[in-house]
């Protein structure tokens, strides 16, 4: 109803109109904006149904209208919040020496320049130099380092535990394994110089690997035989997402060092590498059962 | 009858679904943002500016072109030109739509003029917005859900019942367009609380139907 138009109706009469105006027409009814509710679609296939019990990727997460339900958009912007803030992670300072690992740093100088300077990440400043030639010892067979990588909560998270299987997987075939290092602001390339440094015929570093979606704590192994400044990704083999969702630490160091004393038989690494007898993995393969790995719920909605 | 409302006429509805862009250019839009254009001619201007302002309320459409023609309907140079022309343009022409069922709303049963002397022969305008919309704060400089009074009547009678309204209320002039305007009225754009701007219309009214009754009369 108009208020105007009930106000000059009131001023009329008051003015001595004794016939009152006919009243104005009354408002339709505003109809409300259109809006089609969809229903949420659960997977139909059986494929995927069945898949998604096996596996933390999106498959199986069903339909509304054309778009993803609400709470499979909140678990993704949840998971990838995880991805941000692992690389946004620093690792403290001090956290090597408080877990007797030689402490080293790259000539990265802040996180920022870290992410910005990959160059500068694969080269040791001068003090961890002079630390690295001083502390460590020398000619070892196998020289494990842990990193930061892109994912400090990762090396904070298992990487000491994948250092002490590896050292155990290490020594119980004999070899001779170096002063354990953890070098901050790492990145992988950082192991050549580190391992010609102290004249290991096998360098491993382990460092967290760039997140994906909820897997902060992945971590990778980047294993080079003869490491040398000048070595390319060529000269290198790798191993990824060691978690507990992926490969367990357990069962990753056994992976490695079967791939480590590939190396040293066959003098190379890399492209180079004859990989076909590790066809058969034995003990470390773990085609054993496994209980079907599910994604964690981080997000938590009623339908 | 006194102060009888006069209903506005719409002469003309018609919409451009996907404009050309120099047409929208042409018309004050913005062809980055705007693709549809709904066209309304009216007899009444200034009904009509209230129920553009009123359409972006309803709608996310800009009013881009407004004018008011010279010398008013009685003088049109057609007989669907009116007095004004408005120009809604919006992302598509669903808003659009949305917003012209607004607009012809809002003539219909809220923006009028009124008769302010028995015969027709003088109007008056005395419409009170209680909240406005983009399209009127930002030619009146007010803020959107501000009250504003929209007053208009030929020009003696505005004058002599802008200073009446102007002291009835606790209102401030936010805009006052002496005459000639481009249809001979005079009209005054009054902002305070909504009560203040009620009480100013009522008394701009009562002093038009005074001037119309009284002219000769010192």
């Amino acid at each position: 109803m108009s208020r105007t138009r009930t106000l000059v109706s009131e001023l009329r009469s008051r003015l001595g109109a004794a016939d009152p105006l006919p009243p104005a027409p009354a408002v339709p009814d505003i109809p409300p904006p259109p809006a089609r509710v969809f229903p949420v679609v659960l997977e139909r296939g059986r494929f995927a149904q069945a898949a998604a019990k096996h596996t933390t990727a999106l498959v199986g997460i069903g339909q509304v209208g054309s778009r993803y339900a609400t709470d499979v958009v909140l678990q993704f912007q949840a998971e990838l919040a995880v991805a941000h803030e692992a690389v946004n992670t620093e690792l403290p300072d001090e956290w090597g020496e408080g877990h007797a690992l030689l402490p080293l740093r790259s000539r990265v100088t802040d996180h920022r320049e870290f992410l910005l300077r990959p160059d500068l990440g694969r080269r040791l400043d001068d003090d961890s130099l002079a630390r690295l030639r001083e502390r460590a010892d020398r000619d070892p067979d196998v020289q494990l380092i842990l990193a930061d990588g892109l994912s400090a909560v990762a090396c904070v998270g298992s990487g000491l535990d994948l250092m002490s299987h590896m050292t155990r997987e290490c020594e119980a075939r004999g070899w001779r394994v170096g002063t354990p290092v953890c070098a901050k602001f790492a990145r992988v390339w950082l192991e050549d110089e580190i391992g010609e440094e102290v004249g290991a015929k096998v360098a491993v570093i382990i460092l967290g690997e760039r997140p994906g979606l909820g897997t902060g704590d992945g971590l990778s192994a980047y294993v080079v035989h003869g490491p040398r400044v000048g070595n390319t990704d060529g000269n290198r083999n790798m191993m990824s997402n060691i978690h507990q969702r992926g490969t367990p630490p357990n069962q990753a160091a056994q992976r490695l060092a079967l791939l480590i004393d590939a190396m040293m038989t066959q003098g190379t690494s890399g492209v180079g590498l004859d990989l076909t007898g590790l066809a058969d993995l034995g003990e470390a393969a773990g085609t054993g059962y496994r209980a079907p790995q599910v994604r964690e719920r981080l997000v938590e909605m009623d339908r | 009858m006194m102060l009888e409302p006069i209903l506005p006429q719409v002469l003309s509805v018609r919409r451009i679904p996907n404009a050309d862009r120099a047409m929208l250019e042409a018309y004050g839009a913005n062809p980055d943002r705007h693709c549809a254009l709904g066209l309304v001619t009216c007899d009444q201007d200034d009904a009509l500016y209230v129920a553009l302002d009123e359409a972006t309320k309803h709608a996310p459409v800009s009013v881009v072109y407004a004018r008011s023609f010279y010398a008013g309907a009685a003088h049109a140079s057609g007989r669907l030109s009116g007095e004004i022309l408005g120009v809604l343009a919006g992302a598509n022409p669903d808003e659009v739509d949305e917003g012209l069922d607004a607009l012809l709303r809002c003539l219909q049963h809220d923006a009028c003029f009124y008769d302010a002397d028995g015969h027709g022969t003088v109007t008056v305008f005395p419409h009170v917005i209680t909240s406005l919309g983009h399209y009127l704060s930002r030619e009146a400089g007010l803020a959107v859900g501000d009250a504003m009074a929209y007053l208009v009547a030929p020009p003696i009678e505005a004058a002599i019942a802008l200073d009446a309204a102007l002291k009835a209320a606790d209102v401030r002039a936010a805009k006052i367009f002496p005459p000639p305007t481009e249809t001979n009225f005079s009209a005054a754009w009054l902002s305070g609380s909504l009560p203040a701007c009620e009480a100013a219309a009522m008394a701009y009214a009562e002093a038009v139907v005074d001037v119309a009754t009284r002219p000769l009369d010192r």
